[in-house]
């Protein structure tokens, strides 16, 4: 079976290698994106960035930085899904992409509790519904209307034009102020971030009488992860550059589909090894991608890994249990994980960086 | 190859040696002098001062909470004017594995605790500590607020229980000893209390903090741990504390207890602002009790921030955040709370605090029983270190400082009027010696032959802040990898894990009770090897025999 390809030949390993560190040696500004990978992969990502003095972005950074403003400004509560799971007696579900975002979620939280969705999606269509569910509000756009409206009744003050009837929500209000440990759900990939900002002073605002938590649920792509292991590793969130020699973080200075679209990065690795995602850039700068599925993205070099924690052994973020953890693989194979790659490219660099 | 450290002032009081002399290294110890004398490379150290590495026995330098901590901060920095260019990773000051520990090694020390790892979060910590470079680490892990544990007190299942539990949850996380945070107050805050003491019982289980606390002291003793049980106390920051502290010490009954960051723990309520230093009190009962160890937590002016496996208190300080930011979860355990913090000179509470932690360094009187520790970086980040020894070891330079802090702050503490400098043997003994003994660490702490070569030697400066800022050399495992303060090189060190036997019986019963509880397997919480990612990452150490 094929592993690398250049620029849509069948090439061996070594010569694909060879040309993934040229094209990283020559770029003024490379772009380290992507990220789909796991823990080694990440590490390897982020040594390679500092190797060749590139920046380091997540496909779901837009998430995560989400999430992370609304603590970098205000503040969160928050808990785990374990103790969601074996302490909540009320869950409220806030806004669209719960589903989509832990597929797992109904089997692992969603008996044996209250459970209030504040404007759902489609996905809370009747096999995901339970009798101790009540559906408030259909569609997600009236969130900032409704979100706020409840926010302001729970703290005793007037609102007009709620987009509900008003006895809804004080019957929320009633139902919220009974709970003895709540817990709030939400998908920063699909809300907003004054959303997520008002839900957390909600949540804030609950505990003056009574117990209540957020769950906010990790992005795919094992993004949580990478996020944790550039936190380590460089003292930054993703979007972070080695540009001038050591890490300096700026959410909208770093942004890989910024850089690309600008022109100020002229070449990227691109690494999906949970599938074959593309970019979202549109210009086509010298490419060099790492994904689980042969040649699709039309790269100059592209060389297949392994999915980890299917073909390969890997630590990963687990969305049951908000943890980094070891999995094993469930069908071992001898494709290549990120980071052996990562690694061939970074050793396989002209020892001095150009400057 | 033999290389010979010549002439330096070796302190080495767990060998009871003060003197000019030299030391040998040969394969990563310390050996005997030689007959001949002679060895292949020689590093004249005259006029310097010859340490064994330094240990810290309590700093929050991996993990979960602490990444939260820098991705809630990005501008937080380790203070560090030391630029360093050339072919370095990461050549600032920024909070990350990398610096936490080039700055340790430049300062000599050589191994560091992380006191605080979740059971359930231990991979990431393991990781964590993996990428921090020169150092060797270890790993505290917390127990006291899981529900197992509760429910084992709840149900009167017997020590036999408890401490068969006990050793699964060490040995699962790969920890060093076992630590307890606020025993009971965090399951308490999930029943939705918002103060918790030492005989406050936790809702539903109706076990008190006493209760959980002697538990696992009477486990760690029974398992033989090396290291006693580790606690941190309830009502951590509060006024009037120094009760908890009191009872808490008191509650030792003679084993082998450790008590973290006794600073935070210091106040009293008087004064015209109902909070003084408790300092002098606690210092006594420590002095007094003498199977009871303490570390200070010392706070620094400067803004850093807090990170707290104690969630209820974490909570109730949230809405003191400096700046206004902050996280906390309430985790399967304990959880965490980062809340950020700028312990400002103009403020009459810090100010305090800052007085309380010199006072229980200078009061305690025997140095193998206090430790030097800032809790960092909950009271001031590891970087300060040099500034407060310089501070312990002259009167002079506390009466300056005393000179420009509030007044009425300095008028409800003891500190003008203690007298005491602290020699260089007592801080080799309470940064080297005491440490080593603490952990149960044999071979380090001392430079007796069969020690490891962990060596710091430093500048006699009159600055003590700037001799212990910038170690003239240090030898990790006997490679140089400091020289004037730079570093040269960078070697990963080891984690430490203590050997422990876990009975079949308990395996089995952890499987059901996973499977039971939470409908997963315990396996996410294996630290494997080869997960961690880093050849030889662990070194085993026997328990006390």
């Amino acid at each position: 079976m094929a592993e690398a390809w250049i620029r849509g030949k069948s090439a061996a390993l070594d010569v694909a290698i060879a040309e993934a560190a040229s094209l990283l040696a020559a770029s003024r500004l490379p772009v380290i994106a992507g990220l789909g990978t796991d823990v080694a992969g990440a590490r390897a990502a982020i040594k390679l960035a500092q190797s060749v003095g590139g920046v380091v972005d997540h496909m779901h950074s837009e998430a995560l930085l989400r999430d992370l403003d609304v603590m970098r400004e205000a503040g969160m509560m928050v808990t785990t899904p374990n103790e969601a799971r074996v302490r909540a007696d009320f869950l409220l579900l806030v806004g669209p992409g719960l589903i989509e975002a832990w597929p797992a979620l109904p089997e692992r939280l969603f008996a044996n509790r209250r459970i209030v969705w504040l404007c759902p999606d489609a996905s809370a269509k009747p096999e995901n519904t339970y009798q101790n569910m009540v559906l408030v509000g259909d569609n997600p756009l009236d969130l900032p209307v409704i979100l706020p409206a409840l926010r302001a009744r729970c703290a005793g003050r007037p609102v007009a034009n709620p987009l509900l009837a008003l006895a809804t929500i004080d019957l929320l209000v009633a139902e919220l102020r009974k709970v003895r440990f709540g817990v709030a759900i939400w998908s920063a990939a699909r809300q907003d971030g004054l959303i997520i900002e008002m839900l957390c002073g909600l949540v804030d605002d609950l505990n003056k009488r009574t117990r209540f938590s957020g769950l906010p649920l990790a992005p795919s792509d094992n993004a949580a992860a990478v996020q944790q292991v550039a936190g380590w590793m460089t003292g930054f969130p993703l979007r972070s550059g080695f540009g001038r020699g050591f890490p300096e973080h700026d959410p909208w200075r770093f942004e890989a589909s910024r850089l690309i679209d600008s022109g100020e990065a002229d070449c990227a690795l691109w690494i999906s090894a949970y599938g074959a995602r593309p970019p979202a850039w549109k210009r086509n700068p010298p490419l060099v991608a790492l994904t689980a599925k042969p040649d699709t993205l039309g790269a100059d070099v592209t060389i297949a890994v392994g999915r980890p924690g299917i073909d390969h052994d890997a630590v990963e973020h687990l969305a049951a249990t908000a943890t980094l953890s070891a999995v094993s693989a469930n069908k071992p194979t001898t494709a290549m994980s990120v980071a052996s790659v990562l690694g061939r490219i970074r050793a396989a660099l002209p020892a001095a960086r150009p400057c | 190859m033999l290389t010979r450290l010549a002439g330096g002032r070796v302190i080495d009081p767990a060998n009871g040696r003060d003197a000019v002399g030299d030391i040998f290294i040969r394969d990563g110890r310390i050996v005997d002098a030689p007959s001949s004398g002679i060895a292949d490379e020689t590093y004249n150290v005259s006029k310097r001062i010859v340490m064994a590495g330094a240990i810290d026995v309590h700093s929050h330098i991996a993990g979960n909470n602490e990444t939260m901590g820098r991705l809630l901060l990005p501008e937080q920095r380790y203070p560090s004017d030391v630029v360093h260019p050339g072919h370095f990773p990461q050549p600032r000051g920024t909070w990350n594995t990398f610096e936490t520990g080039r700055i340790y090694a430049t300062m000599g020390f050589t191994t560091v605790v992380e006191p605080a790892v979740l059971p359930h979060q231990a991979m990431q910590a393991h990781l964590e500590l993996a990428d921090i470079p020169i150092i060797d680490k270890a790993t505290l892990t917390v127990l006291g607020n899981d529900d197992f544990l509760l429910n084992l007190l709840h149900r009167r299942e017997g020590p036999d229980a408890i401490r068969d539990y006990v050793a699964w949850t060490l040995g699962t996380s790969r920890g060093l000893g076992i630590k307890v945070i606020n025993a009971g107050g965090v399951a308490a805050f999930k029943d939705n209390l918002r103060a918790f003491s030492l005989d406050d019982e936790v809702p539903v289980y109706g076990v008190s903090s006493r209760a959980i606390m002697k538990s696992l002291q009477q486990a760690v003793h029974e398992l033989k741990l090396p290291h006693p049980l580790h606690v941190h106390c309830n009502n951590l920051g509060m006024a009037g504390n120094v009760e908890t502290a009191l009872a808490t010490i008191a509650a030792a009954e003679g084993l082998p207890l450790h008590l973290a960051h006794v600073q935070f723990y210091g106040y009293g309520t008087e004064g015209p602002r109902g909070f003084s230093s408790g300092g002098a009190r606690l210092a006594e009962a420590v002095n007094a009790a003498g199977s009871v160890t303490v570390d200070v937590g010392q706070v620094m002016f400067g803004q850093t921030v807090t990170i707290s496996c104690d969630v209820l208190r974490q909570f109730n300080a949230r809405n003191g955040a400096r700046p206004r930011k902050w996280m906390i979860c309430d985790g399967d355990s304990n959880g965490g709370g980062i809340v950020p913090y700028n312990y400002r000179g103009t403020d009459f509470f810090n100010a305090v605090q800052w007085a309380v932690g010199l006072e229980l360094f200078l009061l305690t009187k025997d140095p193998w029983r206090v430790f030097f520790t800032t809790d960092h970086p909950n009271g001031a980040p590891f970087t300060a270190y040099p500034d407060i020894l310089a501070l312990l070891m002259d009167r002079d330079l506390r009466t300056e400082w005393i000179s420009r802090l509030p007044k009425e702050a300095m008028a409800v503490t003891t500190l003008a009027s203690i007298a005491r400098e602290y020699t260089l043997t007592e801080v080799a003994i309470m940064t080297r010696a005491a440490p080593a003994k603490l952990l149960g660490l044999k071979d380090r702490g001392h430079l007796g032959p069969g020690a490891l070569a962990d060596i710091a030697v430093y500048e006699a400066h009159t600055d003590k802040a700037k001799m212990f800022r910038e170690a003239a050399l240090v030898f990790k495992d006997g490679q140089l990898v400091v020289r004037d303060g730079a570093l040269l090189d960078y070697p990963y060190g080891r984690t430490l894990t203590v050997h422990i036997e876990r009975e079949r019986t308990i395996e089995r019963r952890m499987r059901d009770y996973y499977e039971e509880r939470y409908g997963l397997s315990p396996d996410f919480m294996t630290v494997a090897d080869a997960a961690v990612g880093r050849a030889e990452s662990f070194e085993t150490i026997p328990c006390l025999s």
